[in-house]
């Protein structure tokens, strides 16, 4: 079965095609990387899973689990197990990230009819996840992101990630700000939640993450095309020659 | 400014949130003053509901109306926080009611 569809999509943003005829199939149960020079349009394809307000489709489709994507609001993708973590996680004043975490997993228990969960037991997953991840309680008292540093805010979005167990996990770059045991712990939490019912969509421009996270499959994506794909090696490959010279061969 | 308030400060601030495409914010401070040696002060900021604060929000399963109710209530808490309890249990209550239905 597969977990994401996506045929010849393109997307506009602001009158101009970002995605031009992008393809990419994702099979329950894997692991997939997408590498790409900054502005190939990777951010713009993860907006558009998450189903962003003006990121239109304008040609092509998007089929997850086995059903077209395009009518679910953003709430209805993240209740039915879609989860983007950030390039850039955003901040909001005076709401505590402990009571932000709370309002979002509750919001989807309850959009999927099971019972909410009372504050002491959020309180338990919260601090299970945190300590996982080496993020202070002290963090989650302070107002969501506003303040944190790049690196925490990172780590935010992979405890978000642990907590609400989503069945497609996209990460726009989560490696990007993080030093080497922040990057070990992040990619623990991603390998964790490694499963034959889940799959993933690893955005980076590192293949040393790759080293940690061990995809599938790896995709190069440029002027919104998929110009290459190949099996893990390709990371490397990409590291040695860089992406014209990627693009040299393949010529 | 009370005539005797000698030497008195005065400090108000204005901080308008906008939630809507179809608003504004008119700011009209109006301060009465009347002993010369008094210090007044006014600020007014106005800001709106980010795309991408919605969007977040959105993006982790919280609905429209949860979501802005929850960015209003965090821009206003700072406020809320210091009125005493009774009168912050309420205001929180009118923060509720007045944005039931403003979102669609
Ligand atoms: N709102 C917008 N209006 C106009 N152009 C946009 C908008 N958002 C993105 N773009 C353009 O779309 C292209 C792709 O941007 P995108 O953020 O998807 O790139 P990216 O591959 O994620 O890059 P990076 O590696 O730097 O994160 C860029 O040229 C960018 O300027
Ligand atoms: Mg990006």
């Amino acid at each position: 079965m597969n977990m994401l569809e996506i045929e010849n999509l393109h997307v506009v943003v602001q009158g101009q095609e970002i995605l031009k005829g992008l393809s990419l199939v994702i099979r329950t149960g894997e692991v997939h990387a997408i590498m790409g020079p900054n502005g190939s349009g990777k951010s713009t394809l993860s907006y558009t899973l998450a189903g962003r307000e003006g990121y239109e489709i304008t040609e092509g489709r998007i089929l997850y689990q086995g059903k077209n994507l395009a009518p679910l609001t953003p709430e209805e993708r993240a209740t039915r197990g879609m989860f983007l973590a950030f390039q850039y996680p955003v901040e909001i004043p005076g709401v505590t990230t402990m009571n932000f975490l709370k309002t979002a997993l509750n919001a989807q228990r309850r959009a999927r009819g099971e019972k909410e969960l009372d504050a002491m037991s959020v309180l338990k997953s919260v601090r299970e996840a945190a300590s996982a991840l080496n993020v202070p309680e002290e963090m989650l008292r302070r107002a969501l992101n506003v303040g944190f540093s790049g690196g925490e805010k990172k780590r935010l979005e992979i405890l978000q990630m642990t907590l609400f167990k989503p069945l497609l996990a996209i990460l726009d770059e989560t490696d990007s700000g993080l030093d080497i045991d922040a990057l070990k712990l992040v990619a623990g939490g991603v390998n964790a939640l490694r499963a034959p019912d889940r799959a993933m969509l690893v955005i980076t421009h590192y293949q040393r993450l790759l080293d940690y996270i061990v995809p599938d499959r790896v995709h190069v994506l440029d002027k919104g095309r998929i110009v290459a794909e190949g099996g893990k090696e390709l990371a490397h490959e990409l590291e040695a020659k860089g992406y014209a010279g990627l693009a040299r061969d393949a010529a | 400014m009370h005539p005797r308030a000698t030497g008195a400060r005065n400090h108000t601030q204005c901080d308008s949130l906008l939630i809507g495409k179809e608003c504004g914010a008119h700011t009209v401070p109006y301060i009465e003053c009347r002993n010369p040696s008094a210090q007044i002060e006014h600020e007014a900021t106005t800001s709106k509901i980010a795309d991408d604060q919605l969007f977040y929000c959105l993006s982790r399963g919280i609905g429209q109306e949860e979501a802005v109710a929850l960015i209003v209530n965090g821009f206003c808490r700072e406020v809320l926080q210091q009125l005493p309890m009774e009168f912050a249990v309420e205001a929180q209550k009118l923060v509720g009611i007045s944005l039931e239905g403003s979102v669609g």
